[in-house]
Order: structure tokens, then C-alpha cells, then sequence
């Protein structure tokens, strides 16, 4: 299992060392993520990431991707709400000289201003090009309706309105604010021994601008007030994409394990209660699935199908009894054991090599979950009973209180999933480029 | 690898075809894949791999859309759902919950010339896959109602993939404009028509054409102990009968003799371009240098079409090169699509110039190792997980009878020069040879 030490700067530290492929894997993640990103600014923290190949004062930009190919590497800047990470892998044989161009462009970002708006331009484009995912789309949705104005909602590309107001001033003070020895944990995995990786972790460390971590400050989100559609418009759909969703957990809650137990009974597996209603009886749609996100607070539950345009209204009123039911009744003994076994056996393929492992304990320290929260995750699922697990999803979630994220063709379907919906609150129809 | 004893004992009261044969082994990076096969000729291929407690089970079958006919084309796709029903041993939905009790993921996939099932699952539990998967090789229980819950479902997936997916729609509209005579003409899900029109007739009679022992080659990668393995693995599949596979009846594509193009228009953001030059088959010895081409033209940031497109012209977003790994001669893709304000058409000028520059100027060294060095890194990534390895394996010897060839083809990669690059261009990225799909905005 890999082992957590600080260095000297205030830096955290995650090894393992592992010598079954001649490939090294490599983190650099920050505290702090798009949730923190100023709301005129949205997308600042992934374009400054972004930057850090974009030029050093002795390499340009294309020196840089040259070098990185050439080493066998790849290096790429993921985000989540509150947390942002570059993540690299680089054949063995070159993680010496690979560590060191990373060192050059965490100590020496030139920032370059045309650099910068290109990259601009880059992200604008990719935002647009973005709205041909009608899944993208109805997340969207899903986030604008459920998160509002809370920060979890921000987008990690920025939006079309915000990327362009990004300065090379906010990326500099980006570098000084987060990118420093306190907000930065690092991961190295695979073949490489423990020494040749704490050298690196220094180096690397070394070249981050000194400062502490960052106070995350965001509180969970609000739970929805009542049933809400939110459509996202586009013309010529022949099908449409549901994400249906309420609060959902947090990992410090008593009954956290008690809610993913019930999750997997109700969506998380191929024969799950919504895939057997949705897919396997009727047919209405090719995945039907629900999920618990985890966050640093409480964030989202959301159930997801893709049924046809004449389907969708009858699908979203199913989903909606589905999760009803569920919540008034909870899940059986038998439903309990069986997904027991399956969650406790399965956990095996979270950990499997040697690079799944490192996210497993890097996502920890991120989310500032209990040190023992995945070694102690099997005992933990073993342990929910089936009347906790009917608590669970009594006390957490609410049918009541749901966001309705639709992609699809209005004049086909709003009328269809209006009706669908008892109770409902209020639609919002959104023209699909506006979720750009 | 086990001893002649250890068969000799398997096979002392085993029926012709439940007797094992040993077939020889292939190097595989450090390790070894041994190779076995039933009387029933079930090509059984094994990899020892102790990195962690767990096993991959993978059985590909040597049948995909390039066996259908017109009228019926998906049926190889349609067939893969329809594998996860009712056996005459399990009811429906037995098969997933026996597997997901054991902690195990499973899943298929069907493409031109294959069709594969795996499972992931814990060490201790390679049995049940074993049995699992011998069951509905023989056992399948294909009736109206699984036909008809099961059509939905694909046509669902099939508005997913294509009709709502602007890619999806002209990636097969690429497929069905490159080959007129050969059967990857039609998409591996099918015309939403034929989807629509399956019988129980069609997948029974499919069923017994092409899912039988000696038509399939299982692939377990993990922990394992293969005395044990084999000796489950023969109990399981010796008592099934081989079946006499139709021969092929494959026309093959005429050359082609002029370029085609067509435009479709979609409720899409931006212009896209979808360009397929006809190509070589994997096994072709040109294919290790179209696929190092491949890489050179769009294989990261410093990449020729990437720099020209993406950073110099700032016409379009990350484009995409890539060369079919395909049985038969495959098409060499690229994709991209227009920034606002630029077209599809545009993009395809700069392509086709830096396509044509590649016939007539020899990449520079630097770009040529730069393209070895990211194909490398992808070898040893596909080679992480037990899983990966089993994939490998499974595809180079359905496709190519040779369990090795991500290793041979690396060494190969290693070996390509500059004039091979020059060479395949020369040989297959020209004017006659294109294909083009403009997609198109709606007028707003």
C-alpha cells in the first residue's frame, strides 16, 4: 500500500512503488479547484495548469511538448470541484529526465501573454465544441438547476462568458497563491523505488513557491426546493438524456456507507433495481444508472437514463416512482447481502495496480477523508445492516425535492415531462448553446 | 507450464473433445503465453500474472458485422445483448447477479471482424466465469421476448452512438462512402431498419453458425493455477460439440479510382471534417509504418496537423489520425473539427497539403522518435492491468493468430525509418484513394 509522509517544505508525499510494467505514474494535485476559482474568472485554475507548458524562460512551448514526447511521457491536467491535478506517466527509463523538465516548468513559468490567449481561444473552442454531448448537455443542466450559485457548480473550463476575462496578472497570482508547498500533494507510483521518488517529490517541491494551504471555506450545497425541470433545448433529438437528482451524501456523515450500500441496490450495477426496471424489462434505455459524488461536503445524488423521445416521459414518471419507493421503503435483507458481497469483492479492481492504488490514497488527502476511509472500506460495507441502509436513504435523500435535468427537443418532449412530474415546481427551457 | 503427466491424467477418461492438447507457448514482454486446445478445437490461451489477487476472462469469438448480410446487418452486435439473456440453465438476469455476487465486472464488445465477452473478478472466482461462459456458448434460450425487450435497448444505443451523435452519424457515413463492395460498408450496430426487423430465426440460426468451440479462443490473464484452470476449463467446454463455421463469403473492395465526398448537415456547433484514406490490413507489413505516420501527423501537441491546425492556424480543435486495425484492408482516418468561423473545407486543405508533404519531404529524425516514444508508452499502458494484457492477447490472435503481435509490432515500430513513412504515404494516402464527410451546421 502506499506510504503518506510530509517533506520538509509542508509538501504531502504519496509512494508506492510497484515494478510490474517499466512505467512510472505521477500527481501533482492542488487543494484548491475550480470551486475556488473567482465566479468572473471561472476556468482560471485549469488555464493555469494549462500554462505551466506553455513556456519557461528557456523553453518554449513547443520545446516543451516535444521534450515530453520524446520521453515516452504524457502530462495532463484533470480537475474536480475542489481540487485541481496534473497526472503523468513516463516509461521508466526516462523518469530522471522527465522529473526534471516537470521541475523547470513548476520553478520557471514564463506566462507568456500571446501564449495565454491562445490558450484562451483553445478552451473557448473546446467549450463550444463541447455542446455536441447531449449527456454533457443535460449534466449541465443538471448542475446549473441543482448547485446554482454554489461553487460546486462552477465549471472546471471556465464558461464561453468567463474564460475570456482570465489576465496574465490572475495566472501569476494563481502560481502564488496555489501553486505552493502547503496546497500541493504529490504522487509517485510504479517503478520506481522509494528513494529515486523522494528525490523527485523534493525536486518537485522545491520548485513551488512557499506558502501554506489554502482554507476551503465551501459548505455543502442547498437541498432543492420542490421538482424543477431544467431542459436543455436542442432541435432534432431522437432520444433524450435524464439526469434526476437530489442531495446526496458526505463521507463524514454516520450513515455514509449505509447510503452507498443502498445506492448500488437501487442504481449501481447491472442488476440494479433502476436497470432492471428501465433496461431489462421495458427496454426504454441502453444505461440506467444512479451515483453518490463525493466531495469534500455533502454533494449530489443523480439517476441517469437515455430513453427515446416517445419513452421519455414515461421513463422520467418511472424513475421518479422508483426513487419514491426507495426512499418510503428502503431495500430488503437479501437486496443488503447480495450487493454486500458484490461491493467487498469488487473493491479488489479499485486496487489492482499500482497507480489506482496512489489515486485511492491521494483522493483521501484531497476530499480530507478519514485516513482509514478506503483501508477500512470493506469492513465498513460489511458492517451496514439492511435497516440502516433503509434509513440511510429515508434520512439523506428527498423525492421531493428533485432537479429534473432534460437534454432533448422541447416541442417533442416538454409537454410529455411536464406531465410526468407530480408536483412539479416550475420548467426552465434553456436553448442548448446557452449551457456553453 | 504443466507437465505431459498432468494432461496425460486430464485426458485418461476424457471424450475426443474434451481432449487437451498442448499447443506450444509465446513470448509475451517477460512472461509467456501458453497456448492449449480442446479436441472440440477451443483455443485456450493463458498468462500467468500474480501483480494482484485477480482474474480476466476473455472470450473472443471470430465473428463481427463483416459476417452479416444486407437486411441483417447488427445481428453480431444484437447477438452480443442477447448473450447476456436466459440460458437453458439460468433464468434471465442470472448471469450478471452470479457474477456481481462474486464481485466481478463483465461486459462485450462486437467490431468488423470480432466479438468478445469478459469478466473481471476476483482470483478465487475464475470458476464461475469458466462455467458462465461455457453455459451460453451452447445453452442460449433465444425467444420473442428477449428479441423484442432487446431491440429496444439496441435501438437505444443506437440513437445514442449515431443518430444523436453528429460524430457518430458521419463516422458512419465515412464507412459506408469508403467500401461499396465489402461488408464494412454497414455499421457494426446496423441500419436502425434491420434493427427493427430481427427474428428469433435469425438469431438462432447466427447462434449456431458462429458460437461454438472451435470458432472461439478464451483468454485468462491473473492468478491463476493453470493445472486447475485446465482441468475446469475441460470439464466445462469437452462436452461441447464443434460446429461447422460457413465459410467466408466476403467480397473484396475494388480499387478505389477517384475520390468521393458527401456533405450532411446536423444540428451541430461547428464544421466538422471526417476524411478516410483506404488503407492496409493490420497484417499488411505497412501497417507498422501508417500507424507511426499516424502518430507523427497527430499524436500530441508537437504533431504536424496538431501545430498546423491547432496552435499556427487556430482553425480547429485537436484533430485525429488513425490508421484501422482491421483484418482486412482498414481506412486511415482524420478527423477534426473547425473553430467559429472557420470550415470544414478549410481544414481539409491544410490536411491534405501536410498529407501531401509527407509523399514528397522525409520526417525529420526527431519526429520519428518522438512518435516511437509515444507508441511505446502506449504499449506499456495497455499492459498495466490484468485485464489489459487478456485484451492484447485476445485481439492480435482473433485478428492475426498471434497472441505476441503487441510485442512484435513495437519491435517493428522500433525499426521504421524515415523512408517507410515517405513510402506508405506515396503508397496509400492519395487523392484517388479519399474518402470525405463535410458535416455541416443547420442554418440558425
Amino acid at each position: 500500500m502506499p506510504e503518506s509522509q510530509t517533506l520538509s517544505s509542508g509538501t504531502s508525499l504519496i509512494v508506492e512503488s510497484a515494478h510490474t510494467v517499466p512505467l512510472v505514474s505521477m500527481v501533482i494535485a492542488l487543494r484548491t479547484g475550480p470551486a475556488h476559482d473567482p465566479t468572473d474568472r471561472l476556468g482560471l485554475a485549469r488555464i493555469a495548469l494549462r500554462m505551466l507548458r506553455r513556456g519557461t524562460s528557456k523553453l518554449t512551448s513547443r520545446a516543451i511538448d516535444e521534450r515530453i514526447d520524446l520521453l515516452g511521457a504524457e502530462l495532463a491536467v484533470d480537475t474536480s470541484s475542489t481540487s485541481i491535478a496534473m497526472h503523468a506517466q513516463v516509461i521508466s527509463r526516462n523518469f530522471g529526465a522527465f522529473i526534471e523538465l516537470l521541475t523547470e516548468l513548476l520553478s520557471d513559468p514564463k506566462t507568456d501573454t500571446d501564449e495565454l490567449e491562445r490558450l484562451k481561444r483553445e478552451t473557448l473552442a473546446e467549450i463550444t465544441e463541447s455542446l455536441d454531448s447531449d449527456r454533457g448537455l443535460a449534466q449541465r443542466a443538471f448542475s446549473r438547476g441543482f448547485f446554482g450559485d454554489h461553487p460546486y457548480g462552477r465549471p472546471g473550463n471556465g464558461t464561453l462568458a468567463t474564460v475570456g476575462h482570465i489576465t496574465q496578472d490572475d495566472v501569476k497570482r494563481y502560481y502564488t497563491t496555489h501553486l505552493v508547498h502547503g496546497n500541493v500533494v504529490i504522487g509517485l507510483s510504479g517503478d520506481v523505488t522509494s528513494a529515486q521518488a523522494i528525490d523527485a517529490a523534493n525536486a518537485l517541491s522545491n520548485a513551488l513557491r512557499t506558502g501554506k494551504p489554502l482554507v476551503d471555506s465551501v459548505g455543502p450545497p442547498l437541498m432543492p426546493d420542490g421538482r424543477t425541470i431544467w431542459f436543455a433545448d436542442k432541435p432534432d433529438r431522437t432520444q433524450s438524456q435524464l439526469v434526476v437528482g437530489t442531495l446526496g451524501t458526505s463521507a463524514k456523515d454516520p450513515d455514509h456507507h449505509a447510503l452507498i450500500v443502498a445506492n448500488a441496490i437501487f442504481g449501481g450495477t447491472f442488476t440494479s433495481r433502476l436497470m432492471r426496471e428501465v433496461r431489462s424489462k421495458r427496454g426504454w434505455s441502453y444505461g440506467a444508472s444512479s451515483r453518490l459524488s463525493l466531495e469534500r461536503a455533502r454533494h449530489a445524488f443523480a439517476m441517469s437514463t437515455a430513453p427515446g423521445t416517445a419513452d421519455t416521459g414515461p421513463c422520467l414518471a418511472l424513475m421518479i416512482k422508483l426513487l419514491e419507493a426507495w426512499v418510503e421503503n428502503g431495500v430488503t435483507p437479501r437486496e443488503t447481502s447480495f450487493i454486500q458481497r458484490y461491493l467487498v469483492r469488487s473493491h479488489a479492481f479499485d486496487e489492482d495496480t499500482a497507480a489506482k492504488r496512489l489515486h485511492l490514497s491521494v483522493d483521501t488527502e484531497l476530499l480530507g477523508l478519514p485516513a482509514d476511509y478506503y483501508r477500512n472500506y470493506k469492513s465498513s460495507i460489511s458492517a451496514v445492516t439492511p435497516e440502516a441502509a433503509s434509513q440511510a436513504v429515508k434520512k439523506r435523500l428527498s423525492a421531493s425535492n428533485l432537479v429534473i435535468a432534460i437534454s432533448g427537443t422541447a416541442s417533442d418532449t416538454l409537454d410529455a415531462v411536464t406531465k410526468a412530474v407530480p408536483d412539479l415546481a416550475g420548467a426552465h427551457v434553456l436553448p442548448f448553446a446557452e449551457l456553453g | 507450464m504443466p507437465t505431459p503427466t498432468f494432461l496425460d491424467k486430464l485426458n485418461a477418461k476424457a471424450s475426443p473433445n474434451a481432449r487437451l492438447r498442448w499447443a506450444g507457448d509465446h513470448p509475451f514482454g517477460r512472461d509467456r503465453v501458453m497456448r492449449y486446445e480442446l479436441g472440440n478445437g477451443l483455443t485456450v490461451l493463458l498468462l500467468v500474472d500474480r501483480s494482484a489477487p485477480v482474474v480476466s476472462y476473455a472470450t473472443w469469438y471470430r465473428v463481427g458485422s463483416r459476417h452479416e448480410k444486407p437486411g441483417k446487418t447488427g445481428l453480431a452486435h444484437f447477438f452480443e445483448h442477447l448473450m447476456f439473456n436466459e440460458t437453458e440453465h439460468l433464468k434471465a438476469g442470472e448471469f450478471d447477479r452470479k457474477l456481481e455476487e462474486s464481485g466481478a465486472e463483465s461486459n462485450a464488445a462486437t467490431w468488423l471482424d470480432w466479438t468478445y465477452y469478459y469478466e473481471a473478478l476476483p482470483a478465487d472466482r475464475v470458476g464461475l466465469a469458466i462455467k458462465l461462459e461455457a453455459d451460453r456458448m451452447s445453452h442460449l434460450v433465444l425467444r420473442e421476448p428477449q428479441v423484442e425487450s432487446e431491440r429496444e435497448v439496441v435501438s437505444n444505443e443506437r440513437r445514442m452512438r449515431v443518430d444523436d451523435d453528429p460524430d457518430g452519424i458521419a463516422n458512419e457515413l465515412l464507412y459506408k462512402l469508403a467500401y461499396t463492395k465489402h461488408s464494412y460498408h454497414w455499421p457494426t450496430i446496423g441500419w436502425m431498419e434491420d434493427i427493427k426487423a430481427y427474428t428469433p430465426a435469425d438469431c438462432e440460426a447466427f447462434y449456431r453458425a458462429f458460437y461454438a468451440p472451435n470458432n472461439a479462443t478464451v483468454v485468462i490473464v491473473g492468478d491463476i493455477k493453470p493445472q486447475s484452470v485446465l482441468a475446469k476449463l475441460q470439464k466445462a467446454y469437452g462436452e461441447i460439440p464443434s460446429s461447422v463455421v460457413p465459410p467466408e463469403d466476403i467480397a473484396p473492395e475494388p480499387p478505389q479510382l477517384e475520390p468521393r465526398s458527401v456533405e450532411v448537415v446536423k444540428p451541430t456547433t461547428n464544421e466538422k471534417v471526417f476524411i478516410g484514406y483506404m488503407g492496409p490490413s493490420l497484417g499488411d507489413h505497412d501497417h507498422t509504418p501508417l500507424n507511426v505516420l499516424a502518430e507523427i501527423m497527430s499524436g500530441g501537441r508537437a504533431s504536424r496537423l496538431y501545430t498546423k491546425l491547432v496552435t499556427e492556424k487556430e482553425i480547429a480543435t485537436e484533430p485525429r489520425c488513425w490508421a484501422a486495425t482491421f483484418r482486412d484492408p482498414g481506412i486511415f482516418e482524420i478527423t477534426a473539427a473547425a473553430r467559429d468561423g472557420h470550415t470544414a473545407r478549410e481544414l481539409e486543405q491544410v490536411i491534405v497539403s501536410e498529407i501531401d508533404k509527407l509523399s514528397t519531404e522525409l520526417v525529420t529524425d526527431e519526429e520519428l522518435e518522438r512518435a516511437k516514444a509515444r507508441l511505446e508508452l502506449s504499449q506499456v499502458q495497455s499492459l498495466e492491468t490484468a485485464s489489459g494484457k487478456a485484451e492484447q492477447i485476445g485481439f492480435y490472435e482473433t485478428v492475426l493468430g498471434e497472441p505476441s503481435a503487441a510485442f512484435i509490432r513495437l519491435e517493428a515500430t522500433r525499426k521504421v525509418k524515415k523512408e517507410d513513412i515517405r513510402r506508405v504515404a506515396r503508397r496509400y494516402l492519395v487523392e484517388r484513394a479519399r474518402n470525405t464527410v463535410y458535416l455541416l451546421p443547420e442554418a440558425p
